[in-house]
């Protein structure tokens, strides 16, 4: 069932020179892990931006095209009604967390919501239970980690119960280490909540393996949307400043010296797996 | 020696320890990876190159000089320190004015301070930009802008604090490229960094730091192949080491980097 | 600045923390209305100890005394001014001594009267203080905002104080107008910083539905508990009896002549 449909769309910001995005044109089944790759300035962060509703509620400039997300045409439909169905986390952690503590922070929203405070009682302990941030309830933000901030960011956005969830380079300022856990965490998350995943990231070869959809967004246009393996055999990532996993190229050299080499590995073990299935077959 | 650093402590004001009786050498127009996690003391160690940090205990001596007797101001002009949001400095209303600044400060003459940022902004091509405002530059263009500021005034030691943090695969290469070159004219480079896949290509010593500790020293391929010492350091290993380690029991040997040597090396185990 | 150190939230357990904040509020208006009332030593004397024996109850003496070492400056200030008034309209030096050690003493009272509110207060409950006052959410936000970001912009200062060492902009040399020039390249970019910061601020509490409904609830109550109302009924009982000495004329540094002499009324 389609929970994105993006038609036609095109945005130049106000005072922009040329379009941020140019005709551009996704559909998102529910459940889906989409990764959206791409250069610096290429327009990611803006089609992100397009799909909860900021643009073009919060960005001025010119909108064409259609926009529904989750039966919700986003041009016609607040935001405040948006936040309920696509949550987005920032790049940023310390720039989302606006309480002294981190109750009041996931609290944040729902108390703005104007929500019976029973039910903001059960959310916040669902959220923290699901983030499993229980523990640092009542921690003050400036306090944590990196990573810990961006669960904070994430449980906030899960106590308003969206269908989808948009992260936008949520990993730039963590170490890998804390992203890969961020990582599982979302995918986790994913799992368990039947949600649909929007994430931005540079970061391929920590996220590739998960996703079940790569989008390549570069110079305001979708240059590609599908499966993530066969990005990685047809085209020179490189040429659309995408980053090319190590794995993914070593499964491309096994190919050229074995042709029964089965397909592309975004993962060590999803190669180490392949390599597997060819011992003593050779 | 460039640069000694000997037996250093540090620790914050606030009583956290940073570094931790560090004793290391870095030698003139060598490239240096510190590498560890967020938190490990790479900044606080570079941070200590240029005075901006002296030592609580132990000395760290730049070119003969001793931070602690010397001003951050002396010693900037021997160590260029390129800090991970460099974009965050501007302030004047020109990209020349921004990157005439430091070389005013240092006392440069007029026509030598013409003849730098003409340089410097070229070797960044940014000289289209000269009389624009630095606040209207793109992102990646504001990197490089930060990058030209601190090499004006051709510091023969260079330090970059995590310079590929959310950069794309483009932009990564033209860094690395940049910092060979650079290493071509003779400086110094010490980088920051927990970007092991990119480190892995640069090929420079690699140091790992842990908890304000050295944990490890030595050239590229051993440190980075190291698993033990990069757990300790939480570090990931880069992708392939990962995979020829976990294809061990096939008897493939898991201290390699590249690409190609790793695909060569299982081929030759699937053929057996 | 060790006078603000008063100001700064300490987090503890004792009898005070649990208190609620309004009555904390209004203990300390109490205070200062006292204070502002009587000149008399005696009294002010007293609001002192009273003020100290709280603050040891609630073990924040530590803070407390940073502030009363801040407020010596003013305090003296005070001194010398009252004292030259004083002498030279009435040319008798201990008597010149009573009246400024008064005032002097009176300003601390006054400097610190609400430390202990805000020093056992965390600034949620402050906030949610305000909220119960009718303050506008927007204000009560703002303020929580600031006190959330002041640590992220101290550190923000001092990022961009070394980068800019690092291109040999030397802060503490140079003549007056030099170094009032030099505060250029810090308070530009910290100026731009704060600027993108409140945008991206402004993203995520649009995203998280800051505005949405009129009427906002919060998850955290304030109530009012049995020790609550004891306290203050304690409080109210001894401001009653120090106004009604007041007004009466009783006060107690006139049952003392020989205090009376020297110090003011």
């Amino acid at each position: 069932m389609k929970i994105i449909e993006v038609r036609d769309l095109s945005f130049t910001y106000a005072g922009g020179a040329k379009p941020a995005l140019s005709h551009v044109s996704l559909d998102v089944e529910e459940g889906e892990f989409v990764l959206v790759v791409g250069p610096s300035g290429g327009g990611k962060s803006t089609l992100c931006r397009c799909l909860n509703g900021l643009i073009p509620h919060f960005y001025d400039g010119e909108y064409s095209g259609k926009v529904v997300v989750d039966g919700l045409e986003v041009d016609r439909t607040p935001t405040y009604v948006l936040s309920q169905h696509v949550g987005m986390v920032f790049q940023n952690p310390q720039n989302q967390l606006f309480s002294l503590s981190v109750e009041s922070d996931v609290a944040f929203p729902l108390e703005n919501l104007g929500l019976p405070r029973e039910e903001i009682r059960e959310r916040v302990d669902e959220a923290l239970s699901i983030m499993n941030i229980e523990h640092l309830r009542d921690r003050s933000p400036f306090e944590l980690s990196g990573g810990q901030q961006q669960r904070v960011a994430i449980a906030s956005i899960l106590a308003m119960r969206p269908r989808i969830i948009v992260m936008d380079e949520p990993t730039s300022c963590l170490d890998p280490l804390s992203a890969v856990n961020l990582f599982n965490s979302i995918d986790e998350i994913r799992r368990k909540l039947g949600l649909t995943i929007i994430l931005v990231e540079h970061r391929v070869d920590l996220a590739a393996a998960r996703a079940s959809k790569l989008v390549v967004v570069s110079d305001g246009q979708i240059v590609y949307a599908g499966k993530p393996r066969d990005f990685f055999e047809r085209h020179n990532p490189h040429a659309y400043g995408v980053a090319f996993p190590r794995v993914a190229k070593l499964s491309l050299m096994m190919q050229r010296m074995h042709n029964d080499w089965d397909g592309v590995s975004l993962s060590p073990e999803e190669f180490v797996d392949e390599v597997r299935k060819h011992v003593g077959r050779f | 020696m460039s640069v000694v650093f000997e037996n250093v402590h540090y620790t914050y004001p606030s009583g956290v320890e940073a570094l931790v009786g560090v004793s290391v050498e870095f030698a003139s127009g060598e490239v240096v990876a510190l590498m560890g996690e967020n938190g490990s003391g790479k900044t606080t160690l570079l941070k200590h190159m240029n005075g901006l940090l002296k030592p609580t205990r132990g000395r760290v001596v730049v070119e003969g000089l001793e931070t602690s007797r010397a001003s951050v101001a002396q010693l900037s002009q021997k160590v260029g320190l390129v800090f991970q949001n460099a974009e965050d400095m501007f302030f004047e209303s020109t990209v020349y004015d921004e990157v005439a600044f430091a070389l005013k400060n240092f006392g440069f003459s007029e026509a030598k301070t013409r003849r730098r940022v003409e340089w410097a902004l070229r070797f960044f091509d940014l000289e289209q930009y000269v009389s624009h405002s630095p606040f209207l530059l793109s992102g990646g263009e504001k990197k490089r802008l930060a990058m030209a500021i601190i090499l004006a005034w051709s510091p023969s030691i260079i330090c970059l604090d995590e310079p590929t943090i959310g950069q794309d695969s483009l932009q990564k290469e033209r860094m690395m490229h940049m910092i060979k070159m650079l290493n071509l004219q003779g400086k110094t480079i010490i980088l920051a960094s927990h970007d092991v896949e990119f480190v892995a290509e640069l090929n420079p010593r690699v140091v790992l730091l842990s908890k304000g500790r050295i944990i490890a020293d030595g050239m590229c391929e051993e440190i980075l192949t190291d698993l033990p010492k990069l757990e300790k350091a939480s570090l990931i290993p880069p992708q392939v080491v990962l995979v020829l380690k976990r294809l061990e029991d096939l008897g493939v040997d898991h201290r390699v980097l590249d690409v190609e040597q790793a695909a060569k090396n299982i081929a030759k185990v699937l053929t057996v | 600045m060790s006078l603000f150190e008063g100001l700064r939230f300490r987090p503890g357990n004792s009898f005070i923390h649990k208190l609620d904040p309004r009555i904390k509020l209004v203990t300390s208006l109490m205070i200062l209305l006292t204070a502002v009332v009587y000149l008399d030593v005696i009294v002010i004397s007293t609001l002192l100890l009273i003020e100290a024996g709280l603050i040891f109850v609630a073990k924040v003496h530590g803070l407390w005394s940073r502030t009363l070492r801040g407020s010596i400056p003013l305090a003296s200030l005070v001194f010398l001014i009252t004292f030259i008034s004083q002498y030279s309209r009435e040319p008798v030096l201990p008597t010149a001594v009573g009246y400024s050690l008064a005032y002097s003493f009176r300003l601390v009272v006054f400097l610190s009267s609400f430390s202990l509110f805000f020093l056992t207060t965390t600034p949620d409950e402050i906030a949610l203080t305000l909220q119960k006052l009718r303050m506008p959410y927007e204000y009560t936000f703002a303020f929580v905002s600031a006190i959330r970001f002041t640590p992220v912009m101290a550190e923000e200062l001092r990022a961009v104080m070394d980068a800019q060492r690092a291109r040999g902009l030397e802060l503490d040399k140079g003549p007056f107008t030099k170094r009032v020039r030099n505060m250029i390249p810090i308070l530009v970019p910290l100026l731009v910083n704060v600027l993108r910061r409140s945008y991206e601020l402004a993203e995520a509490m649009e995203v998280k539905c800051f505005g949405a409904s009129k009427k906002r609830t919060s998850l955290r109550v304030l109530s009012v508990k049995h020790r609550d109302l004891l306290f203050l009924a304690a409080a109210t009982a001894l401001f009653a009896v120090a106004l009604s000495l007041k007004m009466t004329g009783l006060e107690p540094l006139r049952l003392s002549p020989l205090l009376g002499k020297y110090f003011p009324v």
